[in-house]
């Protein structure tokens, strides 16, 4: 079973962010991302790791749902600290053989870290606590361009069609007898598989396409939003893009 | 009678030289039913498909309206032609089915009051009230196709055109799609569909179209079923009704008129019990094993067929 990429999985729980009006809610919490990524102090950074777990456990999010996609970040991150301690300059804190581990590049490492793994965090309120399409018309309502919301939403409509296409393609091999191995056969059969899924994309794009003029599309999509600001949505941005100020308040002093 | 859409000698040939459509003349007038049959590969689609403009072909004319496809303007031609696709994975792009069913009216320039109504009678009509916020990829296969329908329903277009409307749906999704399509004929939509659904063509349309690149045949829905031979070469059949009463018929149940439908057979029965004092009578005779044969061999056993046709 292929996993569908879910993100707003758990949307229909309720907790004060997903009671929170999706436009302050994206704004605020990308501000407090951006803050967060562009620290340079290190305690600094752990500070904003700190309140992205705090934001993590208000949203009641589940931590293993959460896991699976930091799994990826991780993933990632790794070559970064397996490199950057060896490679920057600076005071030399171990030494093997040629090689010399130091401060400065543990600091930068940790530093990278500690930001990425903040941010990667602050996604899941932002995004997982609300269905996606409330993200994509909460985009719209925020006068995001057009055409990056069409682009959004119709990545997301379809990769769920497009993997349940590659998984029936996929399960139409296998019950045929194709097995992945060490061979050449392997490769060039799914080279082939993919290169269908691209016809088939293309073909699909065009029915739908078809479709949108159909019902009228002229190049522009509007949706409906029925958003409503209240005061607590504004109190709730308060203390989040404080905290993002707040932040680099303390770097100037610190 | 207003003519609703009007082919003239349309022919069709797609970017790779299939040549598709070949001297296709059709009419359809205002509030009528047509069903389009025709095998795999017939066409169908590709014809339907020219009905709003999204085909177009040098050779020939459509007329939708008396109004042309060149000289009107393409999409108040649109706002009257609507077209519920084969794979409802292709009719719906929106994130939430709110949004899908209300795309069109949003693209009519409803009011956003108006769009909110127009969807919840869309969504009621296809039987989904409370489906508004759901994603498209969480729904069934049979869900998904009458969300389909309801997309272009909340458009509320004069002419509607179906391309295989119960492939793929449950018996009672499918009964329930037929009374939709039904409804909307006697609420006076003009209404197109292609179907390889024997069975339910008796009961949406009157009339009907054989297209096998070009029309084979056209007449009444009663008409065509009763042209056996055409049947066969387009790989098509009789509706199960008709075979029962064949087979009634060689155990000496007189009817000389088949009922094509569940209703019509009902009518039917009845007439003969009331004509009848009040019972049907049924029996082996010297030829009903023969006559048995013929239709088993006919229907059940077509590639025999030729053998039989003497009796
Ligand atoms: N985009 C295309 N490019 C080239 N040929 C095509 C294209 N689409 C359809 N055809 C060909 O045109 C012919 C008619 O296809 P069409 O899809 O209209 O048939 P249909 O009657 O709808 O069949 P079905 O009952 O299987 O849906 C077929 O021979 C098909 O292979
Ligand atoms: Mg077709």
């Amino acid at each position: 079973m292929i996993q569908y990429p879910e993100i707003d999985r758990y949307s229909a729980l309720s907790s004060p962010i997903h009671d929170w009006d999706p436009r302050v809610k994206l704004v605020s919490i990308l501000i407090l991302i951006f803050s967060i990524v562009l620290l340079y102090d290190l305690k600094l950074a752990f500070i904003g790791l700190i309140v992205a777990v705090i934001m993590l456990f208000i949203s009641k999010i589940p931590l293993r749902f959460v896991g699976v996609y930091l799994k990826w970040v991780s993933f990632f991150i790794l070559p970064f600290f397996l490199i950057m301690p060896f490679t920057v300059q600076g005071t030399e804190l171990y030494r093997f053989h040629v090689l010399s581990v130091t401060y400065e590049g543990v600091t930068y490492a940790l530093l990278i870290c500690v930001r990425a793994f903040s941010a990667a965090l602050l996604i899941f309120p932002m995004i997982g606590t609300m269905k996606f399409g409330t993200t994509i018309k909460a985009l719209e309502s925020l006068k995001v361009p057009n055409k990056l919301v069409q682009m959004v939403m119709f990545t997301y409509r379809y990769i769920f069609v497009l993997t349940s296409e590659l998984q029936s393609m996929l399960r139409s091999m296998n019950s045929r007898g194709f097995a992945m191995r060490l061979s050449m056969q392997t490769p060039r059969t799914l080279g082939k598989a993919i290169g269908m899924l691209f016809v088939r994309s293309y073909e699909r794009s065009e029915r739908v396409y078809n479709a949108m003029v159909s019902r009228g599309y002229v190049g522009n999509i509007r949706t409906s939003h029925p958003f409503k600001l209240r005061d607590k949505d504004w109190l709730k941005a308060f203390p989040v893009i404080g905290i993002a100020i707040g932040l680099h308040c303390f770097a100037g002093i610190v | 009678m207003k003519k609703a859409v009007c082919i003239k000698n349309l022919s069709f040939r797609y970017q790779d030289m299939t040549l598709a459509l070949e001297d296709v003349s059709l009419d359809v007038f205002e509030g009528e039913s047509v069903v389009l049959l025709g095998p795999n590969g017939a066409g169908k689609s590709t014809l339907l498909l020219h009905l709003n403009g999204i085909l177009r072909s040098e050779k020939g004319s459509i007329e939708i309206f008396e109004e042309g496809m060149d000289d009107g303007d393409i999409r108040s031609i649109r706002k009257k032609v609507g077209i519920v696709f084969q794979d409802p994975d292709d009719q719906m792009f929106m994130p939430t089915v709110f949004d899908d069913v209300a795309f069109g009216p949003i693209n009519l320039g409803l009011s956003e009051e108006d769009v909110g109504k127009r969807v919840a009678s869309a969504l009621s009509m296809v039987g989904l009230t409370g489906y508004g916020n759901k994603c498209p990829h969480n729904l069934s296969f049979g869900e998904k196709k009458r969300v389909a329908l309801a997309t272009i329903l909340s458009m509320e277009p004069e002419i509607l055109v179906f391309d295989e409307p119960t492939s793929n749906m449950d018996p009672k999704s499918r009964t329930e799609l037929i009374r939709t399509i039904k409804e909307l004929n006697s609420e006076g939509k003009t209404i197109i569909t292609a179907t390889h659904d024997v069975n339910a063509v008796p009961e949406i349309a009157k009339r009907a179209y054989v297209l096998n690149k070009t029309i084979l045949a056209y007449g009444t829905v009663k008409e065509i079923f009763e042209n056996a031979d055409l049947l066969r070469e387009v790989n098509l059949e009789v509706p199960e009704v008709v075979k029962l009463f064949e087979i009634l018929r060689c155990f000496g149940y007189n009817c000389e008129e088949l009922p094509l439908s569940v209703e019509e057979s009902i009518e039917h029965l009845t007439r003969t019990i009331e004509g009848k004092d009040g019972h049907v009578h049924l029996h082996i005779h010297e030829h009903t094993h023969e006559q048995l044969n013929s239709v088993i061999d006919r229907h059940f056993h077509p590639h025999k067929h030729h053998n039989f046709d003497k009796i």
